[in-house]
């Protein structure tokens, strides 16, 4: 009696008013393509940026009028936060690299039908538990062929290359979506040790795959995403706490024997000192960031853009410079706000696959967003890892919104019409 | 899922974590957003790390010393007044630290944590800053230091505008000469980054007898009726200091007029370390004075392990003492304004670009250095001072009042020449302004520093009288 009273309170939690938000975004989303319209120079063409946010402003209403009024859906907080944060996105490449606009366009469609199939996926836990082998085995043979074959850009080798540069993806991008499906679906059947032991080994498999690419950011996210899963699953503090130990003393005695892993560590908190040197990225994000004040320089107008990568790895510091602190710290604060919708439904969910799957996808995306700004930001070591949705890049988008269908799967009425819920 | 969601209390953690940072990122920019902004690197503001885009700086007529055109920086089309002008302006590489386009550029850049260079993108251009510094003035005082090295301070010492800052040397700030500034063997460009009114330090030589004065009419009642002996010099402890000439029997009054060192090695010997450093502290030596964002050098005078004979010289100004111009400058303000002097400044106002005039300065006191009755008596004595010792035709028409000061700056013969300085004040109820020059190894004071002294006063008399 008490659990179903329980479940009734949560289902009828007031969702959103939906249209009101979109309204804002869509009109914030115009606002932008205004603004690169007045500040863009010569390489920009007008009709680049009508197509562009035209269609992406169409579709953003497709999904909600076919989502809500055909298929009677009633709950929308996920997307609109993932609509929002893509559109930023979205308006700094085109702002800054106009002839990348259709790509990324292109990525993040492709991110939103991700997130579709996936949730389409999602919604038998049947079809979830058949292909949990395959997708470990398919992920593990991915990592290890980037590893093999990957192209090294920037001191780590896990991007894929294909014909000449036309397409490359990041697989390690793909295969967090995939680390959390199969962790969240392994533990999902009784708990043995066999099972549980198996995804331990999946999971070494995986981080030790990202070390060797050195790619050490995402492994430093997969082995926090590993962390959120085995105690959500075990509850068990001292075990964690052990393997955290564990890995510490690792990372030490890596820092000690390898000096130049350290070496790659040795501006942390002194970026100012190598301002003309490896600090330079940060001292300029530093600098530009201030200089946006409270409501940002306008798209267009930042000096921040012309600095090596900066829509991948500054991408925070050309928020707060072009469109202000205000918005910056929004955007953060979105990232916290799915990790409060997932433990709001967490004993709603319908199995302990939908809590675990949309805790550790929450937490995921905001381990990544901190290192990724308090990392450029000097406050932690800089791993050089994308903010998820906004940095430019196609991989990246479309595990963000992989990621996204974890997270809105746990809710019921993901899945249930609204009028139904209301007859219940 | 109900045990899971006890669980996620460990989300919660890393949220609230994640808060922290954020909250700690936002601290961050807010407390270092002044000093970030304003880094060389930041290409909103400069070029090539050179002042670009910043508000128009004026004199207090109005002129243009500066200025942003099409995203260049410009100054005036005066060769003399860019160069006599060049510190309080300051360089667009912010080498000079004092100058107003180094101590004033978040204001000159419209730079603030909330809107941040919003309108320097906006205006191209921050605030503009009117100076109540007038640039013919400073032309005159650099051209009358000729060929000596030092400074000219002139500000009014009932309001505090400073109306007058050069030092010398200089260059002209459109044409800096990188190749003879970085190459330079001979000493033509000796600290010339360097605003010496604010930030030089000097030793005061008999400018010092103001202050040994000062002590000596608030301690000995009797000091007017005093004389003291001179035998060309005063002998203390088996050495002696040394006199300009033999005052044979002189008074108190007389003494300063002469300049008497006897005279004054005995007063400083008799009022002690103790009363001397009550008089200086007072004075607001060992401080700083806040010029508007400019913090001047410390004037400084220990005597705590002096001997009588170190004593003696610290009376008449040698020994270990330094003094800060623009702090000299005060002191005799403070006699003239009866006791205390306003607070110099140099920025006018300031003007947003969108027109709003966001600051206007007001007059601020300083500490009283004075009691209105020792102020009153110093004032009769620095008057007899001219009347009496230099000769009032050298101020022809001002009323002057004022002390010179031979400062010696080394002990063997043929060595260094002397610092030449004169600080004073004209009594004149229509030209409330005080005077500073000090000459840097120049020599004489009575032939070199009064000239440069009196040529200023005479241009500040035309222009503002």
């Amino acid at each position: 009696m008490s659990e179903k009273k329980t479940k009734r309170k949560y289902r009828y939690r007031k969702p959103v008013n939906w249209v009101f938000l979109l309204m804002l975004i869509t009109a914030f989303q115009i606002f932008c393509a205004c603004q690169i319209l007045l500040n863009g120079g010569e390489k920009l063409n007008d009709n680049t940026i009508l197509i562009v946010f035209g269609s992406y402003i169409t579709v953003e209403w497709v999904y909600f009028i076919a989502f809500a009024g055909v298929l009677r859906r009633k709950s929308f907080e996920v997307e609109l936060i993932a609509f929002f944060l893509s559109g930023i996105g979205l308006a700094l490449t085109t702002s800054v690299y106009p002839d990348k606009a259709y790509t990324q366009l292109i990525a993040v469609f492709l991110g939103i039908a991700v997130f579709i199939v996936l949730l389409w996926i999602l919604s038998d836990i049947d079809r979830v538990i058949k292909l949990r082998i395959p997708i470990a085995v398919i992920s593990i043979a991915a990592l290890v062929f980037t590893l093999i074959f990957a192209k090294e850009i920037n001191g780590a080798r896990n991007w894929i290359v294909i014909g000449n540069g036309i397409l490359s993806i990041q697989t390690s991008e793909i295969v967090k979506v995939a680390f959390i499906f199969v962790g969240a679906a392994t533990l999902e059947s009784l708990q043995s040790t066999k099972l549980l032991t198996r995804y331990i080994i999946f999971a070494v498999v995986c981080i030790g795959l990202l070390f060797l690419m050195k790619d050490f950011g995402t492994a430093l996210i997969f082995f926090f995403t590993f962390i959120i899963i085995a105690f959500l699953r075990s509850g068990d503090i001292k075990t964690i706490f052990l393997i955290c130990t564990g890995a510490l003393m690792g990372g030490l005695g890596v820092l000690t024997f390898k000096p130049y892993v350290a070496k790659r560590f040795e501006t942390y908190r002194h970026v100012w000192e190598f301002a003309d040197s490896k600090g330079y990225q940060q001292v300029k994000l530093l600098i530009y960031s201030v200089s946006g004040g409270l409501f940002g320089l306008g798209l267009g107008n930042g000096k921040l853009r012309g600095v090596y990568a900066a829509t991948e790895d500054l991408a925070f510091g050309m928020v707060c410079e072009e469109f202000g602190m205000i918005i910056a710290f929004t955007v953060l604060l979105t990232f916290v706000a799915l990790v409060v919708y997932s433990i709001r439904y967490c004993a709603a969910a319908r199995s302990s696959f939908y809590a675990i799957a949309a805790c550790a996808a929450s937490a995921l995306l905001l381990f990544q967003a901190a290192l990724h700004v308090f990392g450029v930001t000097d406050l932690l070591p800089w791993t050089g890892v994308t903010l998820p949705f906004i940095s430019r890049g196609g991989s990246s988008m479309m595990c963000c919104w992989g990621l996204v269908a974890l997270i809105k799967a746990i809710d019921v009425k993901t899945y249930k019409r609204y009028d139904k819920i209301i007859r219940n | 899922m109900k045990s899971i969601s006890r669980r996620a209390w460990v989300l919660y953690l890393t949220a609230v974590a994640f808060l922290c940072g954020a909250g700690f990122l936002l601290y961050t920019f807010f407390t270092n957003a002044d000093s970030w902004a304003m880094k060389k690197a930041n290409r909103h503001i400069y070029s090539s790390s050179s002042l670009t885009a910043a508000g128009t700086i004026t004199d207090s007529s109005g002129e243009i010393l500066a200025k942003t055109t099409d995203g260049k920086r410009e100054y005036n089309d005066s060769k003399d007044v860019r160069i006599a002008t060049m510190h309080i302006v300051g360089d667009p590489q912010g080498y000079i630290a004092s100058g107003v386009q180094s101590s004033y550029k978040d204001v000159l850049t419209g730079y603030n944590i909330v809107d941040g260079i919003y309108d320097l993108k906006k205006y191209g251009t921050g605030s503009d800053i009117q100076l109540t510094i007038n640039a013919e003035l400073c032309k005159t005082a650099y051209r009358a230091m000729g060929s000596n090295k030092g400074t000219v301070g002139v500000y009014n010492y009932k309001t505090g505008e400073l109306l007058c800052v050069v030092s010398k040397p200089s260059y002209d700030i459109a044409n800096k000469p990188v190749q003879s500034i970085n190459n330079d063997k001979t000493g033509e460009y000796d600290g010339v980054y360097l605003n010496r009114f604010f930030s030089g330090v000097y030793t005061p030589g008999s400018t010092f007898k103001i202050i040994t004065s000062a002590c000596a009419v608030d301690n000995i009642p009797d000091i007017e009726n005093r004389s003291f002996k001179c035998g060309g010099e005063y002998k203390i402890d088996g050495s002696s200091v040394k006199c300009l000439s033999n005052h044979h029997t002189i008074g108190f009054e007389k003494a300063l007029n002469q300049s008497c060192n006897s005279a004054f090695a005995q007063i400083a010997v008799e009022l002690g370390t103790q009363k001397l450093t009550e008089t200086v502290q007072t004075l607001g030596f060992g401080k700083s004075i806040k010029v508007g964002n400019v913090n001047t050098a410390k004037s400084t005078f220990d005597v705590s392990n002096a001997s009588k004979l170190d004593l003696g010289w610290a009376g008449i100004g040698q020994y270990t003492t330094r003094v800060n111009p623009c702090h000299m400058l005060t002191v005799v303000g403070a006699i003239a304004n009866g006791g205390a002097s306003p607070n110099p400044y140099f920025v006018k106002n300031i003007t947003s670009p969108d027109g709003n005039i966001t600051f206007s300065a007001k007059t601020e006191m300083l500490d009283t250095m004075f009691t209105q009755s020792t102020a009153a008596k110093l004032n009769e004595l620095l008057r007899s001072d001219v009347e009496n010792g230099y000769g009032d035709y050298r101020f022809s028409g001002l009323e002057m009042c004022g002390k010179t000061g031979t400062a010696e700056v080394s002990s063997e013969d043929g060595g260094l020449r002397p610092h030449a300085w004169f600080v004073g004040y004209s009594q004149r109820e229509d030209l409330p302004l005080a005077i500073v020059v000090v000459a840097e190894n120049g020599g004489s004071a009575s032939s070199v520093a009064i000239p440069i002294a009196n040529k200023t006063m005479q241009k500040a008399e035309k222009l503002f009288s």
